[in-house]
């Protein structure tokens, strides 16, 4: 019965969502010119899922993810966390939220705060959300350091981002993103700076997470490969608009929109 | 370990300031004019005919040349020179530092939140800089002086660091505005850290270096303007400062005749105000390694 209400209410449902930038209309030129990123998205994410979002810079994928973590604001639509509105949280609401959604960013480089030592920054969404005390927060900081693959936790505890590799600091901003236990992570691009290998044990980390935590992943890429490795479930989109959706091998094997299949041939083939 | 993080920056910072030229002079000038501010606690215990404001000595008449007794003279009264100029060098540092101090702390503040909020609140504190910073000190001072009479020091001190703030909340307000967008700022929102945690704890660390370093640029003004202030006759007349000395030689009609008297004030205005300004010019490297020569980059 519970696993059938599961199935019922996607954990992310998104109506409608229109978002559009608009160049005000200043001093010299009357008017505006309107940016339209996202075009009437409509998609839905069920628990458990790995949902991958495919598409070429400027395609409005990264915005979708802002908007899922509240740091914009649709023009129109509806967004629904657990069949409810999250359209108009505010304070308290909004931060309970987002100790339920976190985001992993695209560059590891950018993303931490160099004045913050490595667990001033794993130990700064406890604190902020008042969860435990001083002891076993560090205890669950060390923890998850071990989680993420920064083995032994304690070594990594006190260092600088300075003093790490970018797979290293990576996986520090994957450890601030899982330290909550959150329902729904948003990767936008998480292994874009980095290189090959370091990628692929990247992907390994976060489907090790995803079975031992059975949280949803939301999975921004412009890398169709990636996405096929990683995610169950693919979207593609193009100029703000969702052109296909559907389980991963449906969507590689049987494309139907032209910009899918163009995707898919642009994709380097090697043959040793 | 936190600590040490912070060491470890000083210590690269300080190798790099060190071996600049500018730096070191400006170190070397700042570590003597320290000493005469140090040594003007303890020449009054000498004797009391030394306290460089009631201290008179008891055979003079009119003001002397240099003597074994006096070695930069004495003034009209009998008060000996060095003991003034040591008094005036603790007393310059009071000002400046004080003054800058407050002024940084403001200016810092101000231009964190109004960056970092923007939109009217942004307006209406940079607005107020504005209208602030247009006006020019020194006549506000002079104006304010003449209304209330004599201010005490630290009033002067107080007002110095009214006047100044606004640029330095400019350029922390345009620092502040480029982190905002960095993602370690959003990452700290999506946590769900509040706007004051973001400005106190993501913000103000990386904004404190720049903020030192305009300190020393506001140290540099206070000092001039208190001493201009003195020289007008509008400073405080309980306290001696280099621009009070150079009040009483033009009072008393010693200005072209006691050159003992008149040269050693200027001199240590201008080295001191040299002095932070080459701090200021040698931490400006420090931070912007666009500045530093070739072999000096790591």
């Amino acid at each position: 019965m519970i696993e059938n209400d599961n199935k019922l209410t996607p954990i992310i449902e998104l109506n409608g969502i229109t978002k559009e930038y608009c160049a005000k209309a200043t001093f010299f030129s009357k008017g505006y010119t309107s940016v339209m990123a996202l075009d009437n998205i409509n998609l839905a994410i069920q628990k458990g899922d790995i949902f991958g979002l495919v598409g070429q810079s400027g395609s409005g994928k990264t915005t979708l993810g802002r908007l899922l973590l509240k740091l914009e604001s649709p023009t129109k639509g509806i967004m629904k966390f657990n069949g409810k509105s999250i359209n108009d949280l505010k304070g308290k609401g909004l931060k309970t939220y987002r100790s339920k959604v976190q985001m992993i960013f695209q560059d590891p480089y950018q993303s931490l705060n160099p004045h913050l030592s490595i667990a001033e920054t794993i130990l700064e969404p406890l604190i902020v959300n008042k969860i435990g005390d001083h002891n076993s927060r560090k205890e669950k900081a060390i923890e998850t350091l071990d989680t993420v693959g920064l083995t032994p936790g304690k070594e990594y505890y006190d260092r600088y981002p300075h003093q790490l590799s970018g797979g290293q600091r990576q996986r520090v901003a994957i450890a601030r993103a899982i330290v909550l236990d959150p329902e729904f992570i948003v990767a936008d691009e998480p292994t874009s700076m980095l290189d090959a290998t370091i990628a692929i044990q990247l992907f390994k980390l976060l489907q090790q997470i995803k079975e031992k935590y059975n949280m949803t992943f939301f999975f921004i890429t412009h890398n169709l490969a990636a996405a096929k490795y990683l995610c169950n479930k693919i979207a593609v989109i193009h100029n703000g608009i969702i052109v296909e959706n559907g389980p991963s091998d449906q969507v590689i094997q049987h494309p139907e929109h032209p910009y899918t299949k163009q995707l898919i041939q642009a994709q380097p083939k090697l043959n040793f | 370990m936190a600590k040490n993080h912070y060491l470890e920056r000083f210590q690269k910072g300080w190798k790099i300031f060190i071996l600049n030229p500018l730096g070191k002079t400006g170190i070397i000038l700042l570590i003597i004019f320290m000493l005469m501010a140090i040594s003007s606690f303890f020449i009054p215990l000498l004797d009391p005919m030394y306290d460089p404001m009631t201290g008179i000595d008891p055979l003079i008449k009119e003001s002397m040349p240099p003597s074994f007794q006096h070695w930069l003279g004495t003034d009209n009264v009998g008060r000996d020179l060095f003991a003034q100029l040591m008094e005036g060098a603790k007393v310059a540092f009071i000002v400046g530092l004080a003054s800058a101090f407050v002024s940084i702390v403001l200016g810092t503040i101000i231009g964190m939140i109004s960056g970092y909020v923007g939109g009217i609140t942004d307006r209406i504190l940079m607005r107020a800089a504005d209208i602030i910073m247009i006006m020019p000190s020194l006549v506000v001072l002079l104006i304010l002086a003449s209304l209330f009479g004599q201010f005490n020091i630290w009033i002067i001190v107080f007002i110095i660091a009214i006047m100044r703030w606004p640029a330095v909340s400019r350029v922390i307000r345009s620092q502040a505005l480029s982190l905002k967008s960095r993602p370690f700022i959003e990452a700290s929102k999506v946590a769900g850290a509040s706007d004051i945690r973001i400005i106190f704890r993501h913000i103000l660390p990386n904004v404190l270096p720049l903020a030192f370093l305009y300190m020393t640029f506001r140290v540099t003004s206070a000092i001039l303007v208190e001493a201009a202030l003195s020289f007008l006759g509008f400073g405080d007349p309980s306290q001696v400062s280099w621009g009070m000395m150079l009040q009483w030689v033009w009072k008393s009609g010693h200005m072209f005749q006691a050159p003992y008297w008149l040269l050693p004030p200027g001199i240590c205005i201008s080295l001191l105000t040299l002095s932070f300004y080459l701090l200021g010019r040698a931490m400006d490297e420090v931070l912007d390694p666009r500045l530093r020569k070739e072999e000096e980059r790591k």
